[in-house]
């Protein structure tokens, strides 16, 4: 239960980094884009996750993190000529720093009122993009070089998913030695009741900080990974669209668990591509497809395919045990009625 | 100079009652149900759509057609509501609201009307409604009044004291303050809470409607209006989001402030002001300026 | 010899009501310690003050010998004072287990994933004995993996007491530990006192069942608006006639 991830959890991280691999060969640049997209979402909503499904902080700035990710390694990458593998944590590191600063006051609101603190933050973010010019050009975006790792040269979507992959991984296996923390459990336990924590002797403050700096880092180290793979950014990428997208992918998925975000993630990053490839008039039903899953998904899935399919799992499970005492009592009392019939 | 601060205060005035509509139909939601609804802009979009082809295919008139509009989101808030927001905050009255669900159906709203808005061919692109009057405006010594500008601070002072008479002598009215009061003795009192908790929704999409006629001669309406809601939010909050009366004045702070950032500091810093003026009255005054104090659950 | 808890002279008012005025009471160590009085006299808000989920206006809560009133809420229970709530207040989403450990927050130490693989399974192993012990000792062991909120009523109470008591508290405030409980589990409730007190826990117990206060404490002060009306031995604060008025008095008629 505690203690280091097993075994069983981190070889399929291993997987992935071969898989990505070996298909990095063998797929076309096209299924690589989407491949290297959907990995980029999975941290996105995992960063996402932490706030709202493990500390219960309905938070929505988290598309601002993302996008000072993708500033930030652009421009360390091009004006100051950093290395990605150096730019890429520091830009991880400065959206931390700014969550870290947003959460002060942050957690002095509570439910929608933080909602919309946050949200209006992001909005304030977007803004400044878009009107700072000096730094991120403004509505005309910022072209992104291809860089280089280690001698490496990344320049397409073919270059560059092995890499999504590798950091994909390892966000993976630190969201799971994560998991087994105490920190995870005093992000529940301050989800579930703030009273209890704190009676329990758990700074929930604390707790709301670093759950506020933990997410927006994941939110900085996705914008990393943007820019892996992209050669273009503009403000629209902080755009509520973004938001409401991440959203859609952690509540069809599933807050609160790994697997759901993943799910979810690959779920719903997929539709624009999917819609793409039909006939050119479905794109413009997007939005009303988006609309439609998220009112229906908390309708009758609020915990998202992954809760919809641990409740049927448990609910198969409880089935199953009641059979077997069922039968184990039937044979009881049968064995109860032929030892009274034969004595 | 001073002229044009003064014509920015008073067309800010006009823009703020709009404003005010809007964040009255927001927290008459949020004081009964404790659900922000993230949809309201759509509401307010579609309604003006509605109107808009009431006015061009059924070719009624004015009056008309503000009401065939009122009526059909009243129908539409409702809707919503009772299959929806029904489902998913069932025991809204019985326990604390889950404020997750309620904010990504709300969200999900949003997105379906204006997809929905989106593939209807006429939308395409921005269209404008007709003025209601073609009155000249009225001219105070260099600030000009729109005749439009005149029917909407009417119709917003009317609106007020419509709500106000309801919530006051009406049975629903009554019982609707009462819940906002306290949900759970109402709930066990026997009231029809998820009658109500319709009419609410009801109420609330009609009055969006209202403020989208109104509003929708002095802009282009596109699928996108509903980003105005914004504005409504930080009116509401500054409001203190559960009082009536701070809505119309939040609403004024609003259109005035936008209009003065306009003239004073920047028009591309128009767009911003509502979220910054959200942070800055959430951090410093969260029960905003007529709100109740926000407390944690008592113990 | 001087008391384990010190609430000196506190007062504490919502707007123009005063829930709690000028209260003062002492409550020496290893002893059960009833607080009564009728439903809104303040006995609740006399806990949030030692919890400090509320400040008093006045006044001073002191706990072996220091003042507490200078000491954020999380910080209550690194001191020694463990509470439950009235209005059961539990981590539903989470088992019967994991609402022990967060229970132990106050003195597990807190650890982040870097520490050696080794140290940190020993610190959650012991952790996990601790809890199952407190889990059989609350008599909930059989429900260990169970979802708090899963739990019926009675044993919900029973887990707001065992999250409690895993923070090895010397001080256990408990607010209505009873209310609403059938009467094979106030007996439950009365035993489970008993041994605590054998252990030489201190605790303040704010109750309406008359039956299991006046069994178990040793000592009663009742509060009836805000106010201390009687102290002192069971037998003598059921004899006194301010009491019956205040407190027993309205029962009897009702
Ligand atoms: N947070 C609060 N805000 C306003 N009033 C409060 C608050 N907490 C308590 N009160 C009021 O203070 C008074 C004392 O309440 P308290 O909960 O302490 O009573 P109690 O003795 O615990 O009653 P009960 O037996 O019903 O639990 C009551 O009148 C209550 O309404
Ligand atoms: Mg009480």
């Amino acid at each position: 239960m505690f203690g280091s991830p097993t075994l069983r959890q981190l070889a399929p991280l291993l997987a992935l980094v071969l898989g990505a691999l070996a298909l990095q060969q063998l797929l076309p640049q096209y299924f690589l884009y989407v491949g290297n997209l959907l990995m980029m979402y999975v941290i996105l909503v995992i960063g996402l996750d932490l706030l709202i499904g493990w500390s219960g902080q309905f938070a929505f700035a988290h598309i601002a993190f993302f996008g000072i990710g993708i500033y930030a390694t652009t421009i360390l990458g091009t004006r100051y000529d950093l290395p990605f593998l150096i730019a890429m944590p520091v830009a991880a590191m400065l959206a931390g720093a700014v969550g870290f600063l947003i959460a002060f006051p942050a957690t002095r609101l509570r439910a929608v009122y933080l909602a919309l603190a946050t949200f209006a933050f992001a909005e304030c973010a977007q803004w400044v993009a878009r009107t700072w010019d000096s730094v991120t050009k403004g509505a005309d975006g910022l072209q992104i070089p291809p860089t280089s790792i280690l001698g490496y040269a990344v320049g397409n979507d073919q270059h560059a998913f092995p890499v999504v992959a590798i950091i994909l991984a390892l966000v993976l296996a630190a969201t799971l030695y994560l998991q087994r923390s105490r920190f995870a459990r005093s992000m529940s336990a301050i989800r579930e009741s703030e009273h209890v924590a704190s009676a329990s002797g758990i700074d929930v403050k604390r707790v709301k900080i670093l759950s506020f700096t933990l997410s927006a880092i994941y939110a900085g180290v996705a914008g990393g990974v943007y820019t892996l793979f992209n050669s273009f950014v503009n403000p629209d990428i902080l755009g509520v669209a973004q938001l409401v997208l991440v959203l859609t992918m952690l509540v069809v998925g599933g807050s609160g668990s790994i697997a759901g975000c993943v799910l979810g993630a690959v779920l719903i990053g997929i539709l624009p591509e999917v819609l793409r490839a039909a006939p050119r008039s479905m794109l413009v039903w997007q939005e009303f497809f988006y609309g439609l899953i998220l009112v229906l998904a908390i309708m009758f899935m609020p915990r998202g395919f992954f809760g919809a399919w641990q409740a049927w799992r448990d609910r198969a499970r409880h089935a199953a045990d009641k059979r077997d005492a069922q039968a184990s009592q039937d044979t009881r009392l049968r064995a109860k009625a032929s030892t009274e019939a034969s004595s | 100079m001073s002229t044009i601060i003064v014509q920015a205060v008073v067309s800010g005035i006009v823009t703020g009652c709009i404003y005010a509509l809007v964040a009255l139909s927001l927290v008459i939601i949020f004081k009964t149900t404790d659900v922000v609804n993230f949809g309201g802009g759509e509401f307010v979009m579609v309604g003006s759509f509605l109107a808009l082809f009431a006015l061009v295919y059924l070719g009624v008139g004015y009056a008309l057609a503000l009401l065939l509009a009122a009526v059909a989101m009243f129908a539409l808030g409702v809707t919503f509501d009772a299959v929806t927001m029904n489902r998913i905050g069932g025991r809204l009255y019985t326990r604390q609201t889950e404020l997750v669900p309620t904010i990504v159906a709300t969200i999900g709203l949003s997105y379906l009307l204006k997809g929905i808005v989106r593939v209807v061919p006429y939308t395409e692109e921005p269209r404008r409604i007709p003025p209601l009057f073609n009155a000249p405006p009225i001219f105070v010594g260099d600030v000009v009044i729109q005749a439009q500008d005149v029917v909407i601070v009417v119709a917003t002072t009317l609106i007020m004291i419509g709500l106000w008479a309801f919530f006051r002598f009406t049975m629903a009215g009554r019982a609707l303050r009462a819940i906002s009061q306290n949900a759970r003795a109402a709930c066990l009192s026997g009231m029809p809470v998820r009658t109500l908790r319709m009419v609410v929704w009801g109420l609330s999409a009609g009055i969006a409607a209202v403020a989208g006629v109104l509003f929708a001669p002095k802009l282009l309406i596109t699928p996108d209006s509903g980003t105005l809601v914004m504005f409504a939010f930080a009116a509401a909050i500054v409001g203190g989001f559960t009082s009536l009366p701070g809505c119309v004045v939040g609403g004024i702070v609003l259109g005035v402030t936008q209009n003065l950032v306009g003239v004073l500091i920047a028009p591309q810093a128009i767009s911003v002001t509502p979220f910054f003026i959200i942070m800055v009255v959430l951090l410093l005054r969260p029960q905003g300026l007529f709100g109740d104090a926000i407390a944690l659950k008592k113990v | 010899m001087s008391a384990l808890l010190s609430i000196d002279g506190i007062t504490v008012r919502f707007g123009g009501l005063v829930a709690v005025d000028n209260f003062s009471m002492d409550v020496e160590e290893g002893r059960i310690h009833a607080l009564i009085g009728p439903n809104g006299a303040g006995k609740s808000t006399v806990f949030n003050c030692i919890s400090r989920f509320t400040t008093p206006a006045a006044g001073d809560v002191r706990f072996a010998g220091e003042s507490l009133l200078a000491d954020p809420q999380y910080a209550i229970a690194k001191r020694g004072v463990a509470r439950t709530f009235q209005n059961i207040e539990l981590l539903q989403r989470l088992t019967v287990l994991e609402n022990v450990l967060v229970g132990m927050s106050s003195r597990v130490p807190g650890y982040f994933p870097l520490l050696p693989g080794a140290r940190r399974r020993r610190i959650e192993r012991e952790a996990v004995d601790a809890a199952d012990e407190v889990l059989a000792l609350t008599g909930l062991t059989g429900y260990r993996d169970t979802l708090a909120g899963d739990l019926d009523f009675g044993h919900q109470k029973l887990l707001d007491v065992a999250r409690a008591l895993s923070a090895k508290p010397r001080l256990l405030l408990l607010d209505e530990p009873a209310a609403g409980l059938r009467n094979r589990e106030i007996a439950q409730v009365d035993k489970l006192l008993g041994e605590l007190t054998a252990r030489g826990m201190t605790i303040v117990l704010v109750e309406h069942v008359m039956q299991l206060v006046m069994s178990v404490a040793q000592k009663i002060t009742v509060l009836s608006f805000g106010r201390k009306i009687a102290e002192g031995a069971p037998a003598e604060v059921r004899a006194n006639p301010e009491v019956i008025e205040a407190y027993l008095g309205k029962r009897a008629h009702a």
